[in-house]
C-alpha cells in the first residue's frame, strides 16, 4: 500500500514540475523573428504534417544559413502537435501566441483557420497560413491575415475540369462523376465545381459522398458504376478509399474511365501506396515535383538542402515543398515589410502580401506568383507513371480566374 | 423501381455483413464470458492487423506464418490485458469497466501510432479481388470471399462451443460462474480464453479489413458501428450476431445505394434506437432479470 | 489537527462550509480565481476558461451519470445542441443572459427525448441507446444545414452586456466562471433536497426506490433534463468562446472525454467533478510540453513521441480505475484527513 502511495507522489511530483515548463519551454532572443506552427504530427493526417513540419523548419535554417536570416534577424521555427484536433491546435496557437508573439503562424486544418480566424483578425499581429486551401479562406476582406501557398479546392477542381473539358473528342462531352468525403474538407469545392461544370457543359453523371475513413465502399461503387463516367475526381482524401474505388471499378471492366484527385492526394508516397492501380493515376499540383528541377533553381536549393539535413529522405515530398514554399513566402512577407521601415503588425503584412503579385518563388511554382488574393491560383495537371514511379506533366501551367 | 439494382445493392450488403458479424461475434463472446462491453474491439482489430503486416512485410514471413503470427501475438495481448487491466476491475461498476475498456483502447491506438507511425501501409492480398459479375450485377470478389471467411470462423467456433470441453466449460462458466466452480472450472481460466477468441476473431475482421482498404491507426474506428448489430442481434447470442450482422449490412448497403454514403453514418444508429424501443434485448438476447 | 468542531443548529449542520478554515480557503480560492486572467498570462486563462467549460458539462454528465446512475455516452451531443441553439438566436440578436439559459432548456429537452428509452432499458444497453443518439444528433448537425450551416459551421457574435463586448479571453473567463460558481453550486445543493436524494436511491437500487415510492421514469428523466441542461450552457458558453463553432467541436471522443473526467474526478461528487475536469483539460497540455521540452535535447523527439501522448493519456486512465476507483476526489480526501487528524494517524 504504501509503496503505492509512495510512487504515485513521486510520479505527481514529477508531472507537477514538468508543468512548470509550460510557457518556458523555448527562450526567445532579441532580434529573432519566430515562426510558429501547429503541424499535424500526429493523427490523420500525419504522414502529411510530418512533411509540412520539416519543410517549413527546414526552410528556416536554410535560410539562416544561407541569407543570415530576413533582414539580418534570424528566423526561428517553434512548432508543436496539434493531431489535426481542432482544439489541441488552438491551445498551441494560444501557447505559441503567448510565449513568443510570433508574426506568422502556420496551423493545421480547415477547421482551426476557421476558428482562430476570428481571434487572428481580432489581434491584428500575425499572418496565417495552413494545409486548407478552402475557398471561404480565401477572402482578402472576411479572412485578412489568412493566405493559402496555392489554388483553392474549387480553382483546383475548376482545374481539372478545363483538362477534362479540353480532352473532349468529336462533338460530346465526357461524363464527369465527383466523389467526395463527407467533411468540411470534402465538401468545400463541390458546389462551384457542379456549378462551373455547368456552365461548360460537362454532366456531372454522378455525386458520391463517403464517409471520411469508410472502409467498405462496394455499394457506393455500386452506384458510381452504373452512371458510367468518363472522368471521376476524388476530393477530401487523403488516401483511402480512392484505391478500393478504382480496384472495383477496373474489375468491373470500366478500363477506360480515367480517376483524378486533387493536391492532398498527389504525393509520391499516396500514389505508391495505390499499388498497380495507382498507373494513370492523375490530377492537379499547384508545384512542381521535386525531381524535376530543371529552370527550378528553388527545387535545387531545396533538394540540396534536404540531403544533407535529412539524409534518411530519398524524394522529397510534395508536403516538404509545400512547407518550404510556405516558409520562403512567410519570409519574403516579413523581408518587404522590414525593407519599408515598418513594423511587423497584420495590416502591414497583408499589404506586403498583396503587392507580391508578380513574385519569382524559383520555380516551386511554374508561374510568377500572384498572392494578391490571397492565393496562387495556378496549377498542372500531373499523370503517375507507375513504372518510373513519377508524377509527370500532363499539361501545360494553367491560371484560374 | 429498378430491380437489378435492389438486387445488386441487396447482394453486396448481405455479403459485407458477414464481416460485420464477425466483429459482433468478438464483442458477443466477450459480454457473453465475462460480461463486458469492450470498447476496445477496434483497437483489436488494429492491431492485429498491425501484427499480421509486422510478419509479412518486416520479418518476410510468408502470408500464413503472418497469420499464426498475428494471431499469436493479439492473443499474448489479450491474455496481458485480462489479467492486468480487466481483473483488477471485477466487480466494480459497469461505467468503470465500459472506461476502463476505453482507455485500454486509446493506449493500444498511442502504441500502434508510436510504432508503425500514421501513415496508410499496403496491407498484402489476402482473398481473390475477382469479381462475380452476372449480367450488370457486380459483386466484388473480397466481400464475396470476406462472407465466407466470417461463416467459417463463425461454424468453427459455434461448433467448438458446442462439442468440446473446453467450449462447454467456457459456457458454462459465462451463464453461472459460482455453479461453474463448484464443478471444478477454472473460471478464471475461461475468461482468459474467451478474451483469447475475442481477440483472435478481431485480428482476423481487422486484417481482412485491411487487405481490402488499407492499413493505417484510423481501423480502429470501424468497430462503433458494429455496436449496433450487437445490440440487434443480443448482447449475449452469436446466432443473434449473425442475423443482425446480415441484416444491418443490408439495410446500410440499400440506404448507401438510394441515399447516399452519409446514411452509412445514420442507418446503424436508428437501427438501434428502434429496436431498443421495442425488444431491449435484441432479437436473440436472453432477457435480464433482476433481482433484489 | 480539527478540534471542537460541533454544530450547534440544523442550519450550521446542513451548510456547505463548516469550519471557519473552509470558509477562509473557499475565500482565498475565490479570490484567486478573481484575480487570475491579470497574472496567469493568456494561454493560462486560455486553459482556466476551457476548462469552466469542461467542468459545467462534467457537472451534467455527474448527474446523470454519477448521481442517478444513467450511462451517457451522448454528453457531448447535447452540449452541440445548446451551442446551435445559441447560434441560431445570435442570429436575430437575442442578448447571451437569453440565449444561454433557453440553449440549455432546449437541450434539456432533448435531452428527455434521448431519456424516454430508460423506461425500458437499462446499464449498459442505455448506454448505447445514448451513444446512438450522439450519432443521429452528429449527423443532424452535420445536415441540417439551414440551422447549424451544416459541415462549414457558424459564427456567433461575441456576447454583449451593455456596451461591454465580451470577445477576450479575460472577459469571458468571469462569464465562465460565474456560470460555473452558480450551477455547481446548485448542483451541491441539488443533493440535499429531495430530487437529488432520490437520483441516488434510484442509482443505488432502482426497484428497492420504486418500492419505496420514488417515480422511476420522472426521477430518470429529470436527471437527463438536468444534466443536458448542464451540457446546453456549457455548450452555448463554448460557442461564445470559440465564435466558430463546426459539428466537429461535438464529437464522441468529446463524450469519452467527459466520461474519463467524472469517473476519474470520482462519481457523484462535485468535487472529484472540478478536479476531473481540470484533470482532463490539463494532462495533454503537460503531456505536450513535456514532448516539447524533449525537443530541446533530441530534435526529432516530436514525431517519435506525440504518439506516445495517448499511450500515456490511456495508461492513465487505465492507472487511475485500477489503483483509485473513487478518483482523484478520494486522494484529496485522504489528504484532508491526514491534515484533520494530524498528529493522530488515519
Amino acid at each position: 500500500m504504501n509503496t503505492r502511495r509512495h510512487a504515485l507522489k513521486s510520479v505527481a511530483a514529477a508531472t507537477g514540475l514538468s508543468a512548470l515548463g509550460l510557457p518556458f519551454t523555448t527562450w526567445a532572443q532579441s532580434g529573432e523573428l519566430v515562426v510558429a506552427a501547429a503541424p499535424p504530427i500526429t493523427g490523420v493526417f500525419a504522414f502529411a504534417g510530418v512533411g509540412l513540419n520539416m519543410g517549413v523548419n527546414d526552410y528556416c535554417e536554410w535560410r539562416n544559413e544561407a541569407k543570415g536570416g530576413v533582414m539580418g534577424r534570424k528566423l526561428r521555427y517553434v512548432s508543436e502537435d496539434s493531431g489535426y484536433k481542432m482544439d489541441q491546435a488552438m491551445a498551441v496557437f494560444k501557447k505559441l501566441m503567448a510565449a513568443h508573439k510570433p508574426p506568422v503562424f502556420y496551423g493545421d486544418s480547415t477547421a482551426w483557420a476557421k476558428a482562430a480566424s476570428v481571434e487572428v483578425s481580432q489581434l491584428g499581429t500575425t499572418l496565417t497560413c495552413s494545409p486548407s486551401f478552402a475557398s471561404d479562406l480565401a477572402d482578402p476582406d472576411k479572412v485578412p491575415y489568412y493566405f493559402m501557398a496555392g489554388p483553392t479546392y474549387a480553382s483546383m477542381c475548376a482545374i481539372l475540369l478545363e483538362y477534362i473539358n479540353s480532352q473532349a473528342k468529336g462533338g460530346t462531352k465526357p461524363t464527369v462523376a465527383l466523389v467526395y468525403s463527407d467533411t468540411e474538407f470534402g465538401r468545400d469545392p463541390i458546389e462551384a465545381t457542379k456549378e462551373r461544370a455547368k456552365k461548360m457543359g460537362l454532366n456531372v453523371v454522378q455525386e458520391i459522398v463517403t464517409k471520411p475513413g469508410s472502409v467498405d465502399v462496394s455499394a457506393e461503387v455500386a452506384k458510381l458504376r452504373r452512371a458510367r463516367p468518363d472522368y471521376v475526381i476524388f476530393h477530401g482524401y487523403v488516401l483511402a478509399p480512392i484505391p478500393e474505388f478504382i480496384r472495383q471499378m477496373r474489375e468491373a471492366g470500366m478500363t477506360s474511365t480515367q480517376f483524378m484527385g486533387t493536391i492532398w492526394s498527389m504525393d509520391k508516397s499516396t500514389a505508391e501506396a495505390m499499388g498497380p492501380v495507382g498507373d494513370g493515376w492523375m490530377g492537379v499540383m499547384p508545384y512542381r515535383y521535386s525531381h524535376d528541377t530543371k529552370d527550378a533553381p528553388a527545387m535545387v536549393t531545396m533538394n540540396q538542402f534536404a540531403q544533407k539535413r535529412r539524409p534518411d529522405i530519398k524524394y522529397v515530398s510534395t508536403f516538404y515543398t509545400h512547407g518550404w514554399l510556405v516558409g520562403s513566402i512567410f519570409a519574403e512577407v516579413m523581408e518587404r515589410v522590414l525593407k519599408a521601415n515598418k513594423p511587423l503588425t497584420g495590416p502591414n503584412m497583408k499589404a506586403a502580401l498583396q503587392t507580391m503579385t508578380d513574385w519569382d518563388s524559383g520555380g516551386i511554382s511554374g508561374l510568377p506568383v500572384n498572392l494578391k488574393g490571397h492565393q496562387i491560383a495556378t496549377g498542372r495537371i500531373y499523370r503517375f507513371d507507375a513504372n518510373a514511379k513519377l508524377f509527370e506533366p500532363a499539361s501545360g501551367w494553367i491560371k484560374t480566374a | 423501381m429498378d430491380w437489378i439494382t435492389f438486387a445488386e445493392f441487396s447482394l453486396i450488403g448481405l455479403f459485407s455483413g458477414g464481416l460485420l458479424a464477425l466483429v459482433a461475434l468478438g464483442f458477443v463472446l466477450i459480454y457473453k464470458g465475462t460480461r463486458v462491453i469492450n470498447f476496445a474491439m477496434g483497437e483489436f482489430m488494429m492491431l492485429g492487423a498491425y501484427l499480421v503486416y509486422t510478419g509479412h512485410s518486416w520479418l518476410k514471413m510468408p502470408l500464413w506464418l503472418s497469420m499464426v503470427f498475428g494471431l499469436a501475438g493479439i492473443s499474448c495481448v489479450a491474455v496481458l490485458v485480462e489479467r492486468f487491466v480487466l481483473r483488477p476491475l471485477a466487480g466494480q461498476p459497469v461505467v468503470s469497466v465500459l472506461m476502463v475498456t476505453i482507455g485500454l483502447g486509446a493506449f493500444l491506438h498511442g502504441t500502434v501510432d508510436a510504432i508503425w507511425g500514421g501513415q496508410n501501409l499496403e496491407m498484402p492480398q489476402l482473398l481473390s479481388r475477382k469479381p462475380f459479375i452476372w449480367g450488370d450485377v457486380m459483386l466484388p470478389g473480397a466481400v464475396f470471399w470476406s462472407f465466407w471467411v466470417a461463416l467459417a470462423v463463425i461454424a468453427g467456433l459455434s461448433l467448438y462451443f458446442r462439442y468440446s470441453r473446453t467450449g462447454i466449460a467456457m459456457r458454462a462458466a459465462a451463464s453461472d460462474p459460482i455453479t461453474a466452480y463448484a464443478l471444478g472450472i477454472d473460471v478464471r481460466r475461461t475468461q482468459q480464453l474467451t478474451w483469447v477468441f475475442a481477440g483472435c476473431v478481431g485480428a482476423v475482421a481487422g486484417t481482412i479489413v485491411a487487405s481490402i482498404s488499407s492499413l493505417s491507426p484510423a481501423l480502429s474506428g470501424t468497430a462503433l458501428g458494429v455496436l449496433a448489430v450487437v445490440i440487434l442481434g443480443g448482447l449475449d447470442s452469436v446466432a443473434g450476431a449473425i442475423i443482425a450482422g446480415l441484416l444491418v449490412g443490408w439495410l446500410e448497403s440499400i440506404a448507401v445505394g438510394y441515399f447516399g454514403g452519409k446514411a452509412r453514418d445514420l442507418v446503424p444508429y436508428v437501427v438501434v434506437l428502434a429496436i431498443l424501443m421495442v425488444r431491449p434485448y435484441g432479437l436473440l438476447g436472453t432477457r435480464d432479470i433482476e433481482r433484489l | 489537527m480539527r478540534i471542537g468542531d460541533f454544530r450547534a443548529s440544523y442550519a450550521h449542520d446542513e451548510s456547505l462550509l463548516i469550519t471557519r478554515v473552509q470558509r477562509s480557503w473557499m475565500i482565498g480560492f475565490v479570490g484567486l480565481l478573481l484575480i487570475f486572467p491579470w497574472v496567469g498570462g493568456s494561454y493560462f486563462t486560455y486553459l482556466a476558461c476551457l476548462t469552466g467549460i469542461h467542468v459545467i458539462a462534467a457537472m451534467g454528465l455527474n448527474i446523470v451519470t454519477g448521481f442517478a446512475g444513467q450511462i451517457s455516452l451522448g454528453h457531448a451531443a447535447f452540449m452541440g445542441v445548446g451551442c446551435y441553439t445559441v447560434a441560431w438566436l445570435d442570429k436575430w440578436g437575442v442578448p447571451f443572459y437569453i440565449t444561454i439559459p433557453l440553449g440549455g432548456v432546449v437541450s434539456a429537452l432533448i435531452g428527455m427525448l434521448v431519456g424516454i428509452p430508460s423506461l425500458r432499458i437499462k446499464g449498459l444497453y442505455l448506454a448505447v441507446a445514448t451513444l446512438a443518439a450522439q450519432f443521429i444528433l452528429m449527423f443532424v448537425f452535420r445536415e441540417w444545414d439551414s440551422v447549424t450551416g451544416g459541415v462549414r459551421g457558424v459564427n456567433i457574435a461575441p456576447a454583449q452586456l451593455w456596451g461591454w463586448v465580451i470577445n477576450t479571453d479575460k472577459d469571458i473567463y468571469y462569464l465562465i466562471m460565474l456560470c460555473a460558481g452558480m450551477l455547481l453550486l446548485g448542483a451541491r445543493n441539488l443533493l440535499r433536497t429531495h430530487v437529488g436524494r432520490s437520483f441516488i436511491a434510484i442509482r443505488d437500487k432502482d426497484i428497492s426506490a420504486e418500492v419505496l415510492g420514488i417515480d422511476l421514469f420522472r426521477g430518470k428523466l429529470m436527471a437527463f433534463a438536468l444534466g443536458s441542461f448542464y451540457a446546453g450552457v456549457a455548450g452555448g458558453l463554448m460557442g461564445y468562446f470559440y465564435r466558430a463553432i463546426t459539428p466537429e467541436h461535438f464529437t464522441f471522443t468529446l463524450s469519452i472525454f467527459y466520461l474519463a473526467a467524472i469517473i476519474v474526478g470520482g462519481l457523484g461528487t462535485v468535487l472529484g467533478t472540478i478536479l476531473g475536469a481540470a484533470f482532463m483539460t490539463l494532462v495533454p497540455e503537460v503531456l505536450r510540453s513535456v514532448v516539447t521540452l524533449l525537443t530541446l535535447w533530441a530534435p526529432n523527439a516530436m514525431e517519435l513521441l506525440s504518439p506516445m501522448r495517448e499511450m500515456v493519456f490511456g495508461a492513465l486512465i487505465i492507472a487511475f480505475l485500477i489503483f483509485e476507483p473513487h478518483g482523484l476526489v478520494e486522494m484529496w480526501r485522504r489528504a484532508r484527513r491526514f491534515f484533520h487528524l494530524w498528529p493522530f494517524k488515519t
